[in-house]
């Protein structure tokens, strides 16, 4: 049986949580499949069936735009969720409305 | 409310929240209010030490700007906020009616996603058609829009006729302000057709994309020459706006330029055209690779440098013709510097947060589907549903405003949690497309250090605030938006 070559880089989990390298993992699921493991220190990330141009970067870069705006979200969270709710309260309707 | 005196510190206090750029020797400070303030680098720091004290000639201006903490006007700060964000409270106004897929022109970078003329089976019925108005007035919005595209929807003339009276008449009995509009390429247009159109005030919306060759290479239509159709039908609506009639009011057409790789390097002759049509705006829109254009990328598009060169040198020739007493805005521009000058909401649903999908308008395709928004409509056509809210038929109000797909595109194109744009100078006036992110990052959040969308907006911020620098490009740029 033909073995299919996997290409494996270690995040550094100072960096990368789990969830911010899963929802990269997702965003890349057309260009490469990511299997995370977690390792001492951090997580192995291997990619499988990746497709013509992929480059493993480009995912770390991706991870860490999720990372970045997993890591906004604990500061602004209630400023975004007070407008966000606001907006879509307005347009159902329902604003000013006693639940 | 008087402003309060400032507090005695034994620690200087830095400034409250603020955004800042740095621009050479200089620094643009924003803040959540839609202020601004240019700062050489030493004020600057000051400001941010908390040490700019009250004798600084900058001092009072800053603090009627809301950038030093001791000096800080609550309420009216607030009531500025309130007002520049009102759209919070409004729900959708923008109601796109797409009456027929069908187009008899081919243009190279259709994103409405044309089918041939004969595929009436994309033609909306006139019974849909009334649905999607009685659709769009369960809006809590006071003033609606309900704008009426394509394909061509001259091709779908019952269809628009039926949607135009029962709209009116549906305002009259709601008391909600009513807008009519018509995006057309002018091919089929009759006199019957304007007359209709001009009695019922439908506003005239076409594409003009430059002078004949380019317009012409840009807009293809097999049976004759688009751009005379458009170039006859503008003076036409002109002529008749130059010379109103007590019965109704007839508003003066628009036109929207696309631009083409075609178009790089022929800003010039664009403009001139624009001008010997006699229009007063010019909206110089960047090709998104979303739907149709998205295949033909390689053929028609660009990078946001070259958009970026073009529109600059673009600005920089019709302010030339400002100061020479010719009158022509550009829109985006305008749309740019009312926020930014005036601190007003001026619509433009592409740059709000959250954006207008679903918020602001909603997107009714013939068959009744429901979308975020046209472009979300477009990837729709392209066979990915992420974007569709509902069915006019189907679906109550409330379901489509509180849907999956409303919901998400309002969480991520909210900027407080956009990690970019959280901290970025321009957040105050800019916004973000999550179906531009899906298309060409693969997410609806995007990733804005190496979004083309995002350095497009950027270069633009850019241009206007360098240009405001400048008193004499600030008072024209200031006309531009006084109202």
């Amino acid at each position: 049986m033909k073995k299919i070559p996997v290409t494996s880089v270690t995040a550094d989990a100072a960096v990368y949580s789990a969830e911010a390298l899963r929802l990269a993992a997702f965003v890349f699921s057309d260009k490469a499949e990511a299997v995370i493991k977690p390792v001492k220190g951090g997580f192995q990330v291997s990619f499988r069936n990746e497709a013509p141009g992929f480059h493993p970067g480009d995912y770390f870069n991706e991870a860490l735009n999720q990372q970045c705006r997993l890591d906004l979200a604990k500061k602004n969270s209630k400023a975004a969720g007070m407008i966000a709710t606001k907006a879509l309260l307005s347009a159902a309707g329902e604003a000013g409305k006693k639940a | 409310m008087a402003l309060k005196k400032a507090a005695k510190r034994t620690e200087p206090a830095g400034p409250p929240q603020l955004l800042w750029r740095r621009d050479g020797a200089e620094c643009l400070v924003t803040n959540d209010f839609g202020h601004y303030a240019w700062l050489k680098r030493k004020d600057f720091d000051l400001l941010l030490a908390g040490r700019l004290g009250e004798k600084h000639p900058a001092y009072a201006a800053l603090a009627d700007k809301g950038f030093i903490r001791d000096r800080l006007d609550f309420d009216g700060l607030a009531a500025k906020w309130r007002s520049k964000n009102a759209y919070l409270n409004s729900g959708p106004g923008l109601h796109i009616l797409v009456l027929t897929l069908r187009c008899n022109h081919k243009c190279l970078y259709c994103q409405s996603s044309a089918a041939g003329v004969g595929s009436k089976d994309t033609d909306m019925s006139a019974a849909t058609a009334k649905k999607c108005v009685d659709f769009a007035f369960q809006s809590p919005n006071p003033g609606i829009t309900i704008e009426f595209q394509g394909g061509e929807p001259l091709l779908n003339w019952e269809a628009l006729k039926a949607a135009v009276l029962h709209a009116r008449a549906k305002a009259k009995k709601a008391g909600k302000d009513l807008r009519l509009a018509l995006v057309s390429n002018f091919s089929l247009m009759t006199e019957e057709k304007a007359q209709f159109l001009m009695e019922n005030e439908v506003s005239i919306c076409t594409s003009l994309d430059g002078p004949a060759d380019l317009h012409n290479r840009n807009r293809v239509f097999c049976g004759g020459n688009s751009h005379a159709a458009t170039v006859k039908w503008l003076k036409f609506f002109q002529a008749r706006h130059a010379r109103q009639v007590p019965e109704y009011r007839v508003f003066k057409p628009s036109a929207l330029l696309t631009v083409s790789r075609y178009s790089l390097g022929r800003h010039k002759e664009i403009i001139d055209e624009y001008v010997k049509a006699g229009l007063e705006d010019i909206f110089i829109r960047p090709l998104a690779p979303i739907g149709y254009a998205k295949n033909l990328w390689g053929q028609i598009g660009y990078d946001a440098a070259a958009f970026g060169k073009f529109y600059l040198e673009s600005l920089d020739y019709i302010l030339k013709l400002n100061r020479a007493g010719v009158t022509l805005r550009e829109k985006m521009a305008s749309m740019m510097l009312d926020k930014i000058v005036n601190s007003r909401d001026p619509g433009y649903l592409d740059a709000r947060c959250p954006c207008g999908a679903a918020i602001g308008q909603v997107a009714y395709n013939y068959n009744g589907d429901l979308y975020t928004c046209d472009e979300g409509r477009m990837v729709g056509w392209e066979g990915d549903d992420a974007f569709k809210i509902g069915n006019v038929r189907q679906d109550p109000y409330r379901k489509v405003m509180t849907s999956g797909a409303a919901r998400a595109c309002v969480l991520s194109s909210n900027l407080e949690s956009q990690p970019d744009c959280a901290r970025c100078a321009y957040k105050p006036y800019c916004g973000v497309c999550p179906v531009y992110n899906y298309e060409t990052q693969g997410s609806l959040w995007g990733d804005m250090a190496v979004n083309d969308r995002c350095g497009l907006f950027k270069g633009t911020f850019g241009a206007l605030f360098a240009m405001l620098k400048k008193p004499a490009n600030e008072a024209i740029l200031k006309k531009w938006v006084a109202k």
